[in-house]
């Protein structure tokens, strides 16, 4: 057998597992349970298998319900809407019952697991969440934790548990009752820093992170261990502004900056700074727009007060038919970052990005591509740059990944997910394959749109 | 222009801005259109009521826009159908809206299931292997009049707390709409009399309460569990349920897909009545009309006609 073969071979198998499971969710005769088919009250009685459907019967309506999957395909047509995670319908998560909350304290819980299959041994994977290795990943098990601590403050934890450790992703405080519009955030956090960095990997259209992340902020995401403050200003239309000052170091987490380096904090301009505006443009009910711009600037450790500058923007286009109660939603997503390093001797700048589109095309199922790119860190002189945080990083790098979603109800999902890399300083592309399920275990909070 | 004038000019402007915020003396967010209707209702002219679902939309499932959360900023009341129908989406929204006055336990927050006779409360523990199922009982309860007069009745108190300058306003408004209330219900209960020991199939559990004004039976649903779409030998059962009881109706929201529904229907036979998922508030519908909108169709069906 070749190697591309096996690999196809993998890819059905792949495939009619996905298959086969959204088949049989789709027939599971739970009509013959009665006491499962209750919602609370008194179950419906239940007739005996027959009575009396005849096979034309069963035909006609085998047709109509295959109709109403295919009208949810169309724009606008009535679908179902039971059950359909509009709330981070992406992730596919919205919280009923909420069957894990301690007096107050909202536990959840989110596995996240993947089949994986890579044509390279070392694949170029950046997230620290990705599926990284042929054969099965532990992606993650995240615990969050959400309350209310007193009327000022709300807290917010995320645990990550891995195979081998466990990790306090996030801890923080919110207030919740500061005057003229303003909110702090104390602790270990995320920081705002455009669209995707502040989500977990369960809000994300995608089984592993654009790789731009990975490379400019580290696996973690941009996190830090400090303090943001953000305002929601007082115009007609939604606009909020957000400022945050966290230490620049962590290998995972502040990559660009200080990242592993020792040299803690001497002076107030050893921390990170990242600002970012958020505007939100409702342009009908059924089409939203969001857009942000955001820059972060903290010391790098190639010299004294040698700095890092990140800029970028983000936007966000969704559109969701709300009128007709559809279940279709499309939505367009594109994150750009513009990287400059201050070195002895150079300013070592790039670029990297990327660009997805999400369609779904039916209350269970969903298709997304995305695009991404990178180019390698050049000089003043806009010569390839020896850069000392990817030193193999010599040539431009281009990812295209597309993905098929199901989801039997809101709080699980099976996505199949595959990606060609073209790394040009590699001399073929890296293909992968990737089959991941994620569970959503208790009240997980829904994501800010 | 002299300068007296223009001074009057200023000024004028002046006034005018400064009556602008001062149009209305409260501002009520809802979280859906039924409950908005009741609030205008009781509030008329001293509030302004913004609803943040549409009639149209699955009150389950509600994007949690930046814009609503906008809207909840500048809120002096929320009011919520709670049992757990907006949790998706609405404390996200709360959270985000950086306005203390509308976070659950404060005096412009009011949960109006306080207020209604709950139904179809779980007795024993469930868990999501049953579906989507609401472990505080059934939230639809607006579909039945008296609820709404009940939770009107607590929205009037709540009103009359935060807003006590116009709290005679707000009697009256109770008091008016409750007659005119009362003397409709009368009406339909009279319409529907036809409505009691009738067997219907409806596609989610949004029933329960209407059901109970109205006296019919909902002998089986189409979704196999709470919020699992139909699948083909859940709905053959359905089918079969429904020829041998007879059924006479088969009744769903306007946001659940018909095709399936539809087929049932010529298959039964028995016709399809739509009821809209709530108050077309934005459009000027009051809650009166709604159910009387609720109640023509019931009638229409009943007489074979489906909507």
């Amino acid at each position: 057998m070749s190697v591309t073969s096996r690999r196809l071979a993998g890819l059905a198998v792949c495939l009619s597992f996905c298959l086969s499971l959204s088949a049989s969710a789709q027939t599971s005769p739970d009509a013959g349970t009665p006491s499962a088919s209750s919602d609370a009250g008194t179950p419906p009685e239940e007739a005996s298998p027959d009575t009396g459907v005849s096979a034309e019967d069963m035909k006609a309506l085998e047709e109509a319900l295959g109709q109403d999957a295919a009208a949810a395909a169309q724009s606008g047509s009535s679908a179902a809407a039971s059950g359909t995670p509009a709330t981070s319908s992406t992730s596919g998560i919205t919280l009923s019952p909420s069957n894990i909350n301690i007096r107050g304290l909202e536990l959840s819980f989110v596995l996240d697991v993947a089949g994986a299959a890579f044509t390279s041994k070392e694949p170029l994977q950046t997230g620290g969440h990705d599926p990284t290795v042929s054969g099965f990943n532990f992606q993650q098990l995240e615990m969050s934790l959400n309350t209310a601590v007193d009327p000022y403050f709300r807290f917010t934890g995320n645990i990550v548990f891995s195979q081998f450790g466990v990790e306090v992703e996030e801890a923080y405080a919110t207030t919740t009752s500061l005057p003229a519009n303003l909110q702090l955030r104390a602790g270990q956090f995320l920081t705002r820093f455009g669209r995707l960095n502040a989500t977990h990997p369960h809000a994300w259209d995608f089984v592993d992170q654009p790789f731009s992340i990975g490379r400019v902020f580290g696996g973690e995401g941009n996190r830090g261990l400090g303090v943001e403050a953000s305002w929601l200003t007082p115009l007609p239309w939604y606009v909020e502004v957000i400022g945050s000052v966290t230490d620049a170091s962590g290998e995972g987490t502040a990559r660009s900056f200080l990242g592993s380096s020792s040299g803690g904090v001497t002076s107030p301009f050893d921390f990170q700074f990242t600002g970012a505006v958020k505007q939100f443009f409702p342009l009908s009910d059924d089409l939203s727009l969001m857009w942000g711009l955001s820059g972060a600037n903290g010391p790098n450790p190639t010299g004294y007060r040698n700095r890092t500058d990140v800029i970028g923007t983000d936007v966000y286009l969704r559109y969701r038919p709300i009128s007709g109660g559809s279940t279709t939603m499309v939505t367009f997503q594109g994150e750009l970052f513009y990287r400059r390093r201050q070195v002895p001797q150079d300013v070592l700048s790039d670029f990297s990005g990327y660009g997805q589109a999400l369609w779904r095309f039916d209350q269970r199922w969903a298709t997304a591509a995305r695009y991404e790119f990178g180019s390698p860190a050049r000089t003043r002189g806009s010569l390839v740059a020896d850069d000392p945080l990817d030193p193999e990083w010599t040539d431009d790098r281009q990812r295209i990944s597309a993905n098929l979603t199901f989801w039997p109800t809101e709080f699980s999902r099976l996505r199949l997910q595959a990606a060609t890399d073209l790394a040009r300083w590699r001399e073929r592309p890296d293909y992968s394959v990737f089959l991941a399920l994620e569970v959503v275990m208790g009240a997980h909070g829904s994501h800010a749109f | 222009m002299s300068p007296s004038r223009w001074i009057a000019a200023l000024s004028a402007a002046l006034c005018l801005l400064l009556s602008f915020p001062a149009r209305a003396d409260l501002k009520v967010v809802t979280s859906v259109p039924d409950i908005a209707a009741l609030a205008k209702a009781v509030g008329g002219d001293k509030v302004q009521v913004t609803s943040l679902a549409l009639s149209t939309q699955d009150p389950h499932f509600v994007d949690a826009k930046p814009n609503l959360a906008l809207d909840l900023n500048r809120a002096d009341l929320l009011l919520a159908i709670g049992m757990d129908l907006e949790i998706g989406w609405l404390p996200t929204l709360q959270n985000g809206a950086r306005n203390d006055r509308i976070l659950s336990g404060s005096n412009g927050y009011l949960d109006v299931s306080q207020f209604a006779r709950k139904l179809e409360a779980p007795t024993t523990p469930v868990d999501r292997s049953q579906g989507d199922v609401h472990p505080g009982g059934n939230p639809h309860f607006l579909y039945d009049p008296r609820a709404g007069l009940a939770v009107a009745t607590g929205i009037a108190d709540r009103m009359i707390t935060l807003d006590p300058k116009n709290a005679e306003a707000y009697r009256a408004n109770l008091a008016k709409f409750s007659t005119e209330l009362e003397q409709a219900r009368a009406g339909w209960e009279k319409r529907l009399a036809g409505m009691k020991g009738v067997p219907v199939i409806a596609y989610h559990r949004t029933t329960a309460y209407l059901a109970d004004w109205t006296g019919f039976q909902t002998i089986a649903y189409l979704e196999p569990k709470p919020g699992i779409p139909p699948n083909p030998a859940h709905v053959a059962q359905v089918l079969g349920q429904g020829r041998q009881k007879k059924v006479r109706m088969i009744l769903q929201e306007e946001y659940y897909p018909a095709t399936t529904s539809k087929q049932l229907s010529k298959l039964l036979p028995a016709p399809l009545v739509v009821l809209p998922g709530g108050t077309n508030f934005r459009g000027g519908q009051t809650y009166i009309q709604r159910i009387e909108e609720v109640v023509t169709r019931l009638e229409n069906g009943l007489k074979g006609q489906g909507t």
